[in-house]
């Protein structure tokens, strides 16, 4: 008998000179020319050469909207690296196992805690490669063989792959390669699975991309009219500041990598000021040091980008894990009343709206706009389908007319709260920009009764973004008593587990923000309308976004916070688990409530 | 035949009146300011003029150009992203001792490396004068103030020694003692095209010493064009500006005859050269297309 499925879970671990991290981007990219939507996410030891190093690669007929929980397929090139991952890389009794076969270890004694895969093959994969290519090297192709025999995919797309990867080297690298993937596949083909699970064929093998979280990102900052960048390598976020260095000249724009993240955020303003739309990339440590010119940004009405790539715990952390506790530091950070717009994206794909949308706002309201994005969006690599940008508009400043210019006042005060904003070069704009409270001319003042003004108008302002309900994403049973809410790359779990808990017939809703502060209360309150229990899913210690909701609205009285810190990603049957035990907890409660006779 | 515009110092100076003690020093670098952009000849309008936090970081706001007043030690910064994104625009970046040589000391070796067409006038009164007299990083050794009542422990920096170590390509010094001799500094360094440094021994009339006053110093400055010094000549520039601090120099201690390509003349080329292999912004996502 023959099982089609069409979602593959694959892990696969080694140590850092195996390629297992390029066998993975092999096998994603040839997923993406075959036509699969594919995520990957890598993990590493701390070392930057050498150590451990291990991949996930979720492949699917659908959009992928997490990396998935335990494995279907496990390949370990050697146990000790493989043991190393086991939050990362889950063995479960539905696990096709792979190992060298050379690693020694029998079948019936896999080092897995008493955990039985569903099958088990030992393969000499370190031989097939030296008979191959004369060399252990093509260890990593003999595995894309392997998985490309039994499961049926992407032969095409490797062997394009390799051919474009290898072409460089030469005919004879070519060949061997290409003889190691054949021989890998021949391998299965000759050791067919038990139970064969066979993927199915896309059912759009439309063209796709091929990125990730941070990429996309610059590619939206260029697309939204982004002309300055500054900033300071800083892990996740660097990515964001390479593209752009490679991209941004071509488009009249340049970038500035400053001696440090202050003088990044500070060349970034300065750029704002001149007129043009800027922008800079962070994480947590940069973020703390960008504050103050955070709240130069906010009293000079300026528009800017800045986007925090959150890592995990405070001080340096874990700077190559995720986590989502950088909230409260986005919407409070930096002294005095200094309101700013919180965005965050949820997946590789939505990166590219909100960082677009992020633009917008900053123009639209002249104000810093914060994007936190994730670790786990940032640098795992994903399929996605292509991104219609006629669907976008793209927002400049509101500058002054010649009349305004007559007696013009940067800081007039509207009734929106907007007042046009000139820069150097127009005649007739000059003004003080300040850190200094100033009156509508701009001049440095300390009356108490301007600064109410002032800060009336700038909390003002983007007081329409309350109203926002398109920056929100709602999936589910319009009237079902659960919720689940949850934002960034633990959102993409909560889509999945949305419907696993359906299909088990939990009548639950989904609430996704992309826009966290400020609290755009009336989509929350029309959303909560018919919610009694639930849970907002997240992954930091404080369960930031519940608090912050909690204290900004009335929540139903079963809500609760579902969070724990980082690094490892929730999974789906968690988050089902808690739904369920929400629904008991409601049951219970309604058992109570009912008259006594 | 149109003639350019001319203009005077009046058509630099703003409405709004400066909140310095009377007789402060930057009322005489303001002034010196106001007459050098008058010489250049540039309409405020296309002047950006950047400060950070201290009395004399108030100067931009006394001027009609563009002013941003930031945040403390932070006007390179600044001065460059605004450089870099309108290379056309006249840059000036001003403030303190303090603003410059302790909390935005870190800044400056990087905008003399980089090399942008900005000039950058400090206002040196070795002193904390906004917050009432305390220890500056230029406050000599030994002197006692709000935060070093029994005298201060450490070396002062040497401004001009500083500058001219990271190879600054035009290094001056001036005082309001000698208001035509500060205003012909300035003027030649926002027309020295790089990276240009103007120090301004500028009295703290409240907190300062009595031999940083104007008279004083009108006894004891020298020029260096008397010296016979050759602005040519880093390695003398370097060796009369390890005696500030004792001696008053004024004058141009270092202009590099050479002038190498500024930071934003490079951007320039480089956009002009990359600007051809642009997709269509519509387009970009191009970029992660597999085939």
């Amino acid at each position: 008998m023959t099982t089609t499925t069409t979602d593959l879970v694959i892990g696969m671990a080694g140590s850092g000179g195996d390629g297992i991290v390029s066998a993975g981007e092999s096998l994603v990219a040839a997923a993406a020319r075959d036509g699969y939507h594919a995520m990957m996410t890598k993990s590493f030891g701390s070392q930057i050469r050498g150590g451990e190093s291990s991949c996930r690669v979720r492949l699917s007929t659908a959009e992928v909207l997490n990396p998935g929980g335990a494995l279907d397929v496990a390949v370990a090139l050697n146990w000790e690296d493989f043991l190393k991952f086991g939050a990362e890389l889950p063995v479960s009794g539905g696990t096709v196992m792979i190992y060298d076969a050379a690693t020694g270890v029998a079948p019936d004694q896999l080092p897995l805690a008493g955990v039985k895969p569903a099958e088990v093959f030992p393969v000499p994969i370190g031989e097939i490669a030296r008979k191959a290519t004369g060399t252990d090297k093509a260890r990593n192709t003999v595995v894309l063989g392997l998985l490309s025999g039994w499961f049926g995919i992407v032969r095409e797309g490797v062997m394009r792959g390799l051919r474009k990867k290898l072409a460089k080297k030469g005919q004879a690298v070519l060949e061997a390669n290409e003889r190691a993937f054949q021989q890998g596949i021949e391998y299965a083909a000759s050791h067919p699975l038990q139970t064969p699970r066979t993927m199915e064929k896309p059912a759009d093998s439309g063209a796709k991309l091929l990125t990730d979280g941070n990429d996309i990102c610059a590619a939206a900052a260029l697309f939204a009219g982004c002309q300055f960048f500054g900033g300071y390598p800083i892990t996740p976020s660097t990515e964001v500041m390479q593209l752009l260095t490679r991209e941004i000249w071509k488009y009249g724009g340049a970038v500035l990598q400053a001696e440090d993240e202050i003088a990044g955020i500070g060349a970034a303003v300065g750029a704002s000021f001149a007129g043009k739309k800027s922008m800079t990339a962070t994480s947590g440590p940069g973020m703390s040091l960008k504050t103050e010119m955070i709240g130069l940004a906010t009293i000079a009405e300026l528009p800017l980008v800045i986007v925090n790539v959150q890592r995990a715990g405070p001080s340096t952390g874990m700077p190559t894990k995720s986590e989502q506790a950088d909230l409260y530091q986005a919407i409070f950070s930096a002294h005095g009343d200094a309101p700013r717009p919180v965005l965050a994206p949820t997946s590789v794909s939505d990166t590219f709206d909100v960082t677009v949308e992020a633009f917008n706002i900053a123009e639209q309201y002249q104000t810093p706009v914060i994007v936190l994005s994730d670790q786990e969006i940032a640098q795992r690599k994903e399929v996605i389908d292509p991104i219609d940008t006629s669907r976008f508009v793209r927002v400049d400043r509101l500058r002054p007319t010649p009349a305004e210019l007559e007696s013009y006042a940067r800081f007039h005060i509207t009734e929106s709260g907007i007042s046009p904003i000139s820069h150097p070069g127009m005649k007739g704009g000059n003004y003080l920009g300040a850190g200094i409270e100033h009156n509508e001319r701009g001049e440095p003042t300390a009356s108490g009764s301007i600064h109410q003004q002032m800060t009336d108008k700038r909390f003002r302002k983007l007081l329409p973004l309350r109203g926002r309900e398109d920056l929100f994403r709602i999936e589910g049973d319009e009237n079902a008593p659960l919720a689940l809410v949850s934002w960034g790359s633990t959102a993409g779990i909560c889509r999945e587990a949305l419907r696993m808990a359906r299909a088990e017939g939990l009548r639950v809703k989904l609430l996704v923000p992309w826009l966290l502060y400020p609290i755009a209360e009336k989509v929350y309150r029309r959303f909560f309308a018919s919610v009694r229990a639930g849970v907002v899913v997240e992954q930091s210690q404080q369960g930031q976004l519940y608090r912050v909701l909690r204290m900004e609205l009335d929540l139903p009285r079963g809500l609760r916070s579902f969070c724990r810190p980082g690094a490892n990603p929730f999974r789906p049957a968690e988050v089902v688990a808690a739904l369920r035990d929400a629904a008991l907890d409601l049951q219970r409660r309604a058992h109570h409530q009912q008259p006594q006779e | 035949m149109t003639s350019l515009p001319s203009f005077s110092a009046k058509d630099f100076k703003s409405d709004l009146k400066p909140i310095w003690c009377p007789g402060c020093g930057d009322f005489g670098v303001l002034q010196a300011v106001y007459r050098a952009l008058a010489a250049v000849g540039r309409p405020a309008h296309e002047i950006a003029f950047v400060s950070g936090i201290g009395c004399s970081s108030r100067i931009p706001g006394y001027t009609t150009a563009y002013g941003f007043n930031s945040v403390h030690g932070r006007a390179l910064p600044i001065a460059q992203g605004i450089k870099l994104a309108n290379p056309d625009l006249l840059v000036l970046a001003a403030g303190g001792d303090g603003d410059g040589f302790s909390i935005g000391g870190g800044h400056v070796p990087h905008a003399i490396r980089r090399n942008p067409d900005i000039t950058y006038i400090v206002m040196d009164n070795q002193i904390y004068g906004l917050t009432k007299g305390q220890l500056s990083p230029t406050s000599p050794k030994g002197l006692k103030t709000a935060t070093s009542g029994y005298g201060s422990l450490e070396n002062p920096v040497n401004p001009l020694l500083y500058v001219l170590a990271y190879g600054a390509p035009f290094v001056a010094q001036g005082t309001p003692a000698d208001m035509s001799g500060l205003a012909q500094v300035i003027e030649e360094a926002i027309r020295y095209p790089g990276f240009s440094f103007v120090n301004v021994q500028s009295p703290c009339v409240t907190y300062g010493e009595e031999e940083g006053q104007v008279k004083a110093q009108k006894a004891r400055m020298k020029t260096l064009q008397s010296l016979g010094h050759d602005p040519a000549d880093q390695l003398r520039a370097i060796d009369l500006a390890r005696s500030s601090g004792t001696e008053l120099y004024t004058g141009v201690f270092y202009r590099n005859p050479e002038p190498a390509p500024t930071l934003d003349a490079l951007v320039r080329e480089r956009k002009e050269q990359l600007g051809k292999d642009a997709l269509p912004r519509e387009r970009i996502l191009e970029l992660f297309l597999q085939r």
